[in-house]
């Protein structure tokens, strides 16, 4: 029941432990020292199109080391009937695609996995579902900013079960145009000028999902997606966001409403339990290892809308996302300091490691060169923040 | 040796009197003796009047007499020579004088000595010379006076002595008071009602009366057949120095119950809290055996019980949610409170329906003599209490009640959090008692609760408790009385959702209990008290219904079908005084549970996980047609044994059988829980207990001490899948597994009931383990092994201390530490869904961090002057003095693709409060 989360109640504790002066302090305890590895499966077999699916391992909790991908398995789809589909490794490492295809919606379908290591895993057969299409991505705007949600039905009332990602991309405009840079030891007028527009690029990370089981039709009604402050600095120019949907089985459906109240909120007293939770993959040849991830099969269907900063209300004020980058700092090179420093070596010293940029050069009231205004790079070049390739849906 | 004395000594040792008169004398004495020996005085007494001194001279070889007698009667004289001395003294109508040392003799013959007589050696009526300062004169005058109870010659061997205890001052009965005569060593104590029965064979005896909060008094009678004695007591003022569980001093020893608290609501006065109210759950919480998952948690887990296993009562009626805001207050306004006991082993065969504890609340009786008031402000909230006389000592009313405005400190703070939400609670009880005669009185109470809150969100939430109890209680004869008692409970809440029109929803649920008891208490001989009596509840449950708000709202209205059930018991028990030092009491519950139509049931395919997929068929079952039967015997056996006047072994073996369950699948009780009969797929919980204790009283039952060990099992009580779906569920049973539980632990207790310096300290070692292996392996947690429960924590260490500098200004402390709870930890991360995810453990294979806790409070009281307007109290307190910043919980959250441990702290700093009290 969507309208009847517990963290309501989470919210309460945090009001009520604010004002009785109660605090939130980290707590990471030392008892996590040596984390079991187990296989983590994660994608969907897509019913109609590529599929990819990413195999990477459990790690410590406290590590910040990347992610520890399963390389070189053989991973492959297959039928009741023994069918099989091969994914094969693409150039990311961990990472296994499909060639497009379609499967048939009468068949149930399986992923089978046999890492480097010798063991096999498999997950259990499931249903093809095949998922309806957005009907709208409407947004509005109130005082707490902008809102975006998802409008989706089924005739059929087949589907029920709903699970959405996006990918939002918007436009970064950087503040400062470099009139010089830094090369070979050498300040030099500025012969590639720095991107003045990059594109931001982000998946979602939050689960979204919704089940229309309580209602009497199969409709999703103005399901909120993503709530962006008035000030986001996404709304600073130009935004994008991609929607992608997914029809899910009621199991599938479960594991990641578990999924998600295991990871988006644990702890509190009126929270429910951690789970023990694992998917549907077992590994065949040792029954007792735990595996995790869920492999449904199932269709996509995605939608994208763009808006505007001119369509968003002329009082709200996005956010540039250089706030902190002004105003410049300056670097002289004309200190009178006994002994004067070499100007050389002044430049050298700060900007030959890359981190930090010249952007335009100062003078004196005389004229005379005194030194030059600067930054660190990642308020002058965009491309710390996104990429600079236009991308190829952006108008 | 002038006189001898040992044949009368033999004849009249049957009964020790504490000091009783001849007639009154005709002659005086006079004369004036400066540090004299004793025998010069009885020489003058002798000469100058017609008494006979009996003594022993050796025995007064070293007694010297002061005073300045001029024209006193003889008892006079005897009284202020023998004043602060070891000896007493008794004068028969004969005008003999007996003085013996430490006890005074009974000059009175037994009633049956010649069994023609039949007026026995009463003395007349008479007050002493000298009585003790500050009493009332009334009471004195009881005290001295001597009853003659029931007319002689029926020649009874045991006689009945009834009556009822009650406060001169207001006419409310005492609860828990005892009145017993040392020697034969036979008491009683009084029930709710302030009534007490007492059977013994004619004779003279001393009856002596002790209680909380009451003056100790007595009162001398002559039995000579069975009769009635009322008796009106003191209230003692300043009760500091009675911080007493037990009301009579040597019932830690001598008394039958084991594994029994009983607290009055001026002991719990003392303890701090949080919020400067008077908190009962929190009190009771420190008792040894009791213990909680958190801070803000009102739920009970007794002796490794779950929350749902207490029966808590409130004047006999069923409470399901005892708790307000979220379990920062207790539901229960602690003016109206007259106690509460607790019983966490031998469970007396008059209770059933819970597994683990009774928690039996009572209120106490308005005053029966005249208008009064009282009330408190808090920081949070005030109540006010009114009470008085309907009829002048005959019946009489109290209504409390109880208001937060913590809704108004909300509104107050500058922030958008808080601007949005609302909290609010209030609480009301009346009770009326009204005696229509001797033989009859009857009781109403009535209680209703109510919370209300919205979070920063747009959902709100509500609940209520309503009970009503009426009682009807009728003595038949002396030795059997009865008691009708009529209840009904109520428990509903809502949750309420309307900003988005096509969602806009309410989720209601609501539990009525009705119920219908009536319990006799047999007295046939001092050695037998027989508890009988018979009882049924239907419960009426509306497990939960979904329905759209506006005509905008798409939601599909959905209805749980409702669910009945009777509960029925029959009881019979016997505590049998085998001999003085041996008692066993041995009692019987038959309970039979019915799960009543109209319903429709599923049945699932036997050995699969249930779910949706194993339904085989669905069974339809007409209006008040029986669709499960469970019933089974519950047996209360306990035994003591004395091994001297100050110690004692006591053990018992007590079943208990539940079939109504809770279900809530967070770690503390919260207001959205919701309560579940048995039914075809849901087994009742059944549970055993063992227990044996050791009871030890040092300086003069100052002291109590006790150690009680335990062994108990737990069968079929409800846990949950992962991630079960609880609210507005169709088959619940698909998400329920049963659990098997193992609970053991030894407390350790030692209370200090007088003094400056008193309050009690426990400490308890305890296990409490879950297992469920259920036939199917995806049911299994943690693989089928035992792991600890939510509340397993194995050691608890409580101190509730107070010091009184004077009579008006005492200051209490409050000392807590326990082991942390269980608790699931992260063991790794991985990655998916384009976030990092986390793995936890086992199920609560780790623990939070342990819990420290000291509190401070400081009472002062208003002046003690009797006659005064409005008496009143200040209460300062520290909550939480050390700032120890104790993990309310911990939890982990994935932010931003980040996963981060925080604890939080509800109380992180010392919270000062004051609280204003009067009474008028």
């Amino acid at each position: 029941m969507r309208t009847f989360t517990f963290p309501v109640r989470w919210a309460f504790l945090s009001v009520l432990a604010l004002w009785l002066a109660g605090c939130t302090d980290p707590y990471m305890p030392d008892v996590i020292t040596s984390p079991p590895s187990y296989l983590v499966v994660d994608g969907f077999i897509n019913s109609q199109g590529v599929t990819t699916i990413k195999l990477s391992r459990t790690y410590a909790v406290a590590s910040k080391a990347a992610v520890p991908v399963e390389t070189r398995a053989t991973v492959y789809i297959e039928d009741e009937a023994g069918t099989r589909q091969l994914l094969t490794e693409s150039s990311v490492k961990g990472t296994y695609a499909s060639v497009a295809h379609t499967l048939n919606t009468a068949r149930k379908y399986r992923l089978h996995i046999n890492t480097l290591a010798g063991r096999e895993y498999v997950s259990d057969y499931v249903p093809v579902k095949t998922t309806p299409p957005i009907d709208s991505l409407p947004w509005r705007t109130d005082n707490n900013g902008l809102s975006i949600y998802v409008n989706a039905h089924d005739a059929t009332n087949a589907t029920q079960y709903y699970r959405w990602e996006y990918v939002e991309t918007w436009e970064i405009n950087p503040i400062y145009r470099p009139s010089v840079e830094y090369v070979n030891n050498r300040m030099r007028d500025i012969v590639v000028p720095y991107p003045s527009i990059c594109w931001g690029n982000a998946a979602s990370t939050i689960i979204q999902i919704d089940k229309t089981t309580a209602l009497t039709q199969d409709i999703v009604s103005d399901f909120r997606l993503r709530l962006l402050p008035i000030n986001s600095d996404l709304l600073n120019s130009q935004y994008s966001i991609l929607v992608q949907q997914y029809a899910l089985t009621r199991e599938e459906y479960a594991y990641w409403e578990l999924l998600r109240k295991n990871t988006e909120s644990i702890g509190s007293l009126f929270d429910p339990q951690p789970a023990q939770l694992t998917g549907n993959v077992h590994c065949i040849s040792s029954p007792d290892e735990i595996t995790l991830g869920f492999i449904g099969a199932h269709s996509l269907s995605q939608r994208r809308i763009f808006i505007r900063r001119q369509d968003l209300p002329a009082n709200w004020r996005p956010r540039t996302g250089y706030e902190s980058c002004m105003p410049p700092d300056s670097v002289f090179i004309d200190r009178p300091a006994p002994p004067p420093p070499n100007p050389a070596f002044i430049l050298q010293g700060a900007f030959a490691g890359g981190a930090f940029l010249p952007i335009e050069e100062l003078y004196s009231q005389r004229g005379v060169l005194i030194g030059y205004t600067a930054k660190s790079k990642d308020c002058i070049d965009c491309r710390t923040r996104g990429t600079s390739v236009k991308p190829s849906f952006w108008p | 040796m002038k006189h001898v004395y040992p044949a009368l000594l033999a004849l009249f040792s049957l009964f020790f009197g504490f000091a009783s008169y001849g007639q009154q004398a005709e002659k005086t004495v006079t004369g004036t003796f400066t540090h004299l020996p004793f025998e010069q005085l009885v020489r003058q007494v002798e000469a100058q009047t017609s008494y006979k001194v009996y003594f022993d001279p050796a025995v007064v070889d070293s007694l010297f007499v002061t005073l300045d007698a001029r024209a006193w009667p003889v008892q006079a004289v005897f009284y202020q020579a023998l004043q602060n001395t070891v000896f007493k003294f008794a004068i028969d109508d004969e005008h003999r004088v007996f003085v013996t040392k430490d006890v005074a003799i009974n000059p009175a013959l037994a009633d049956d000595f010649y069994q023609t007589r039949t007026t026995a050696a009463v003395a007349a009526e008479e007050t002493e010379p000298t009585g003790p300062s500050g009493r009332s004169h009334l009471v004195s005058v009881s005290e001295y006076k001597v009853y003659t109870i029931g007319t002689g010659g029926s020649g009874a061997s045991r006689v009945t002595l009834a009556g009822h205890i009650r406060d001169q001052k207001s006419g409310e009965p005492v609860i828990g008071a005892s009145i017993y005569s040392e020697s034969p060593n036979i008491g009683a104590s009084t029930d709710q009602f302030g009534s007490f029965s007492l059977t013994m064979p004619p004779g003279r005896y001393d009856l002596k009366i002790r209680g909380v909060g009451i003056k100790n008094t007595k009162r001398q009678v002559v039995l000579q057949g069975n009769g009635k004695l009322e008796i009106e007591v003191e209230e003692d003022i300043v009760t500091l120095k009675e911080v007493v569980v037990e009301a009579e001093k040597d019932k830690n020893v001598s008394g039958m119950q084991m594994g029994v608290e009983k607290l009055d609501i001026k002991t719990m006065r003392q303890v701090p809290t949080a919020f400067g109210e008077t908190d009962i759950l929190r009190v009771v919480m420190t008792l040894p055996g009791v213990k909680t998952v958190g801070e803000g948690s009102t739920g009970l887990n007794v002796r490794g019980g779950a929350t749902d296993q207490n029966l808590i009562l409130f004047n006999d009626a069923t409470i399901y949610n005892p708790s307000h805001l979220f379990g920062f207050f207790s539901a229960f306004n602690p003016d109206i409170l007259q106690g509460v006991e607790l019983y966490k082993s031998a469970i007396p065969a008059k209770y059933g329906g819970r597994l683990s504890s009774v928690l039996d609340i009572t209120t106490r009786e308005g005053n029966k003599k005249k208008i009064g008031g009282s009330g408190g402000i808090g920081p949070l909230t005030s109540r006010l209490t009114l009470e008085g006389p309907l009829v002048k000592d005959k019946s009489s009313f109290i209504v409390s009640g109880r208001a937060s405005y913590s809704d108004w400190i909300l509104k107050q703070l500058d922030d958008k959090n808080f601007a949005q939400s609302s909290a609010a609670f209030y609480d009301i009880t009346a009770h009326i008692s009204h005696e229509i005669n001797d033989k009859n009185s009857i009781y109403a109470t009535g209680y209703f609760s109510s919370d209300r809150f919205r979070l920063a969100s747009d959902t709100s939430y509500h609940y209520t408790n309503q009970t009503a109890t009426l009682k009807w209680r009728h003595n038949f004869t002396n030795q059997l009385y009865g008691v009708l008692t009529g209840t009904y409970s109520h428990y509903d809440y809502d949750v309420t959702s309307q900003n988005n029109p096509v969602t806009a929803s309410q989720l209601k649920y609501a539990i009525n209990q009705g119920g219908l008891r009536a319990d006799f208490s047999y007295f046939p001989n001092s050695r037998h008290t027989v508890d009988f009596g018979v009882s049924s509840q239907l419960y009426v449950i509306d497990p939960g219904s979904l329905l759209p708000r506006g005509e905008a709202s798409l939601i599909r209205p959905d209805v749980l079908g409702q669910e009945r059930g009777l509960e029925s018991a029959l009881y019979v028990s016997d505590r049998f005084d085998i001999t003085p030092r041996f008692s066993v009491s041995a009692g019987l519950r038959y309970s039979l549970f019915q799960a009543l139509g109209p319903r429709s049931v599923y049945q699932y395919a036997p050995g699969e996980s249930r779910s949706e997929a194993s339904i085989t068929d669905t069974v339809s079952y007409g209006s008040n047609k029986v669709l499960a039967t469970y019933h089974g015997p519950e047996y209360r056996l306990s035994a003591r044994y004395s091994l001297n006047d100050h110690s004692s072994v006591k053990a018992s073996y007590t079943r208990t059988r539940q079939y109504i369950h809770q279900l809530s699948n967070t770690a503390s009780v919260s207001p959205t829980d919701v309560w579940k009969l048995s039914d075809n797929n849901i087994r009742p919980q059944v549970g055993d207990q063992y227990s044996v204790g050791y009871y030890r009283n040092f300086k003069n039952n100052t002291i109590e001490t006790s150690v009680e060990t335990y062994y108990k099992t737990l069968n079929d009580f409800v846990d949950y899948k992962s991630g079960a779906t609880l609210v507005l569920n169709h088959h619940i049973e698909t998400d329920i597994i049963n659990a098997q539980g193992k609970a053991y632990g030894v407390e350790v207790f030692v209370k200090k009931l007088t003094g400056k310096l008193n309050g009690w300290v426990g400490y308890t070692y305890s296990r409490s383990l879950v297992q469920v292996n259920a036939a199917v392996t995806e049911d299994m947690v943690n693989g089928g092994t035992y792991y600890p429960s939510n509340f397993d924590k194995p050691h608890d260490f409580n101190l509730v201390g107070n010091y009184r500098f004077s009579r008006r200004f005492s200051t209490s402390l409050n000392f807590n530490y326990s082991t942390g709870r269980p608790i699931t930890l992260p063991l790794a991360k991985y990655y998916i869904g384009n976030s990092l995810r986390v793995l936890y453990s086992d199920r609560n294979a780790y623990r939070v961090p342990d819990y420290l806790r000291l509190d401070l409070a400081i009472n002062i009281e208003g002046s003690h002057k009797v006659k005064k307007l409005a008496h009143s109290s200040w209460t300062v307190g520290v909550y939480n003095l050390t700032g120890r910043r104790n993990p309310y919980s911990v939890y982990f959250k994935s932010v931003n693709g980040q996963i981060k441990g925080y604890q939080l702290s509800i109380f992180g700093n010392p919270i000062p409060t004051v609280t204003y009290n009067f009474k008028f």
